[in-house]
């Protein structure tokens, strides 16, 4: 049992070496092909964890016109009071705002300096009584029209754009399932090379009784390592994407106070993508080879 | 040992390599197999060790029908049948000792039975003291030689054998023959398929003579015809 370890491994080994370019040009497929499975997976994972932070305290936005009238604000709190579909409104005056201010850009005093109190437009913040795409819309809709109203926003646009962007990565992962085909061929035609170069001693296994398992395994072997090799550097490379964006992108932005804090892959998903790319890689080398295999022997 | 009955083998649906074959070789003989090339000869070998499938007719090895023997277990039925040919089918690459010791290696047979069996039989085939040599050291019947060594290695209970004297001259031919005798002798079956005339008629062994794969001519002790 041992010596037949052995033999496996030392056939697998001399094969890998004997076609080092098409094992390169394999690897680096795999590894492309892997990388960018891994990297939209992330990705998305990222938005829908901001997706579910946002979308749990989705508030709407209405700001008057600095130059509005003491009715027309009383007006605008009335209709929200009564409005059935509002949950709580609570009003920013000038001297709230220019705090808010404050503390948006802590590092750059200077807009206050340029910006006076005066300036600054009071707002309504607005908690409606569901997330609702439509009733959000229609209230928008509403308060736009009321007189001394300058601009209603919702969360609801950033939540529609973080959404079509995440319907953009869909493409991503089509063109990953293409490449992967690609990486499967290619390790595909990696193997049937390699049994080519071998066919003499395949050809003497086979008449002195060797079974075909015995004669696949090194082959099947060599095209597992070629998976889980191109997925190891998949996730090297996916775990160096994922600390650049958490130190370069997460961290600065929090120092800004833009909140995107959540707009990253949990530690565990990351794992469980690893996880995934791995098996992948792994199950494909190895169905790839064994149709290589099975397809040389049954001549 | 070997039993045809009403074989017929065709390829590609309308040649026809064998057509209604039968015969019984027991256990022991020596059986040449004459006939002009493409008469079905060597599809005759290829039948007997399930590299081929006849289309009628059943193929019998060692008392067991082997038409319907499942895939897996070909190569339990390949290790009882030791094959050579006219091109020897050596791995360059490897050495005497290393082209033996693979028939052995590739069935599973552990490394101290190796170490043992191998030396013995290129002791029995004339090799010794050649186990390090590359096939492209050696002679064409030193060649051959290690072919045999490497069929008879697992001492099988038959012996195919395809033109074995084809690409050798007369004299070295001879010394293949009395190497394939001996082993006959040791009860090994010994099919061997051949166009060499000063063999067949030197040996006087049972000759079975193909003509356009019909079987035209069985004879004990018959000469090349």
């Amino acid at each position: 049992m041992l010596s037949r370890i052995g033999y496996v491994l030392r056939e697998t080994g001399a094969s890998l070496r004997r076609n080092l370019t098409l094992t390169l040009a394999t690897l680096l497929t795999v590894l492309v092909a892997l990388s960018l499975v891994g990297l939209s997976i992330l990705i998305q994972r990222g938005m829908s964890n901001q997706l579910a932070r946002w979308e749990g305290g989705v508030e709407i936005s209405i700001f008057m016109n600095p130059t509005a009238s003491a009715d027309q604000i009383d007006k605008v709190r009335r209709d929200l009071e009564e409005n059935q579909f509002v949950r709580r409104s609570t009003y920013v005056d000038k001297a709230k705002a220019a705090e808010e201010v404050r503390q948006l850009f802590p590092r750059t005093p200077e807009i206050l300096e340029a910006v006076t109190e005066a300036d600054l437009p009071t707002s309504f913040r607005v908690v409606p009584t569901s997330t609702d795409q439509t009733l959000v819309s229609t209230l928008v809709a509403r308060f736009q029209r009321a007189p001394g109203v300058m601009a209603v926003y919702s969360a609801n646009e950033v939540i529609d754009f973080l959404r079509n962007v995440s319907s953009y990565l869909n493409w991503a992962l089509a063109l990953a399932v293409v490449l992967g085909l690609g990486a499967v061929l290619l390790i595909w035609n990696t193997i049937r090379t390699a049994m080519f170069a071998r066919r003499r001693e395949i050809e003497v296994m086979k008449l002195v009784g060797a079974t075909n398992w015995f004669i696949r395994w090194p082959f099947m072997l060599e095209g597992m390592i070629l998976g889980f090799l191109g997925a190891s550097l998949a996730s090297a490379a996916m775990w160096g994407f994922n600390q650049l964006w958490k130190s370069r992108v997460i961290d600065e932005a929090a120092r800004t106070n833009l909140f995107l804090d959540q707009l990253q892959a949990t530690p565990a998903q990351v794992n469980a993508t690893v996880i995934i790319l791995l098996v992948v890689g792994t199950v494909a080398g190895a169905v790839a080879s064994a149709i290589a295999a099975t397809r040389f022997l049954d001549v | 040992m070997i039993r045809l009955d009403n074989v017929t083998k065709v390829y590609n649906g309308d040649v026809v390599a064998l057509r209604d074959a039968s015969f019984d070789i027991p256990k022991g003989e020596f059986v040449f197999l004459v006939g002009a090339s493409g008469s079905g000869k060597s599809t005759l070998l290829r039948l007997l060790n399930r590299q081929e499938t006849p289309e009628k007719g059943d193929v019998w090895v060692a008392g067991k029908s082997i038409n319907d023997l499942a895939g897996y277990k070909v190569p339990y039925l390949r290790r009882n049948i030791g094959n050579i040919f006219q091109d020897y089918k050596l791995l360059t690459n490897k050495t005497v000792f290393e082209n033996v010791a693979f028939a052995l290696e590739v069935i599973g047979k552990p490394k101290h039975v190796i170490r043992q069996q191998v030396p013995a039989i290129l002791e029995l085939v004339g090799l010794a003291g050649k186990q390090d040599r590359f096939p492209h050291q050696l002679s064409g019947g030193e060649q051959q030689r290690v072919s045999i060594a490497r069929a008879f290695v697992n001492r099988p209970l038959i012996l195919l054998a395809d033109e074995p004297t084809g690409n050798l001259d007369p004299a070295t031919g001879e010394g293949i023959m009395r190497l394939l005798d001996r082993i006959n002798k040791t009860g090994t079956t010994v099919v061997m398929a051949t166009h060499d005339r000063t063999i067949v008629n030197m040996m006087r062994r049972r000759v079975i003579e193909l003509d356009r794969g019909i079987i035209v001519r069985d004879q004990a002790r018959g000469v090349y015809g």
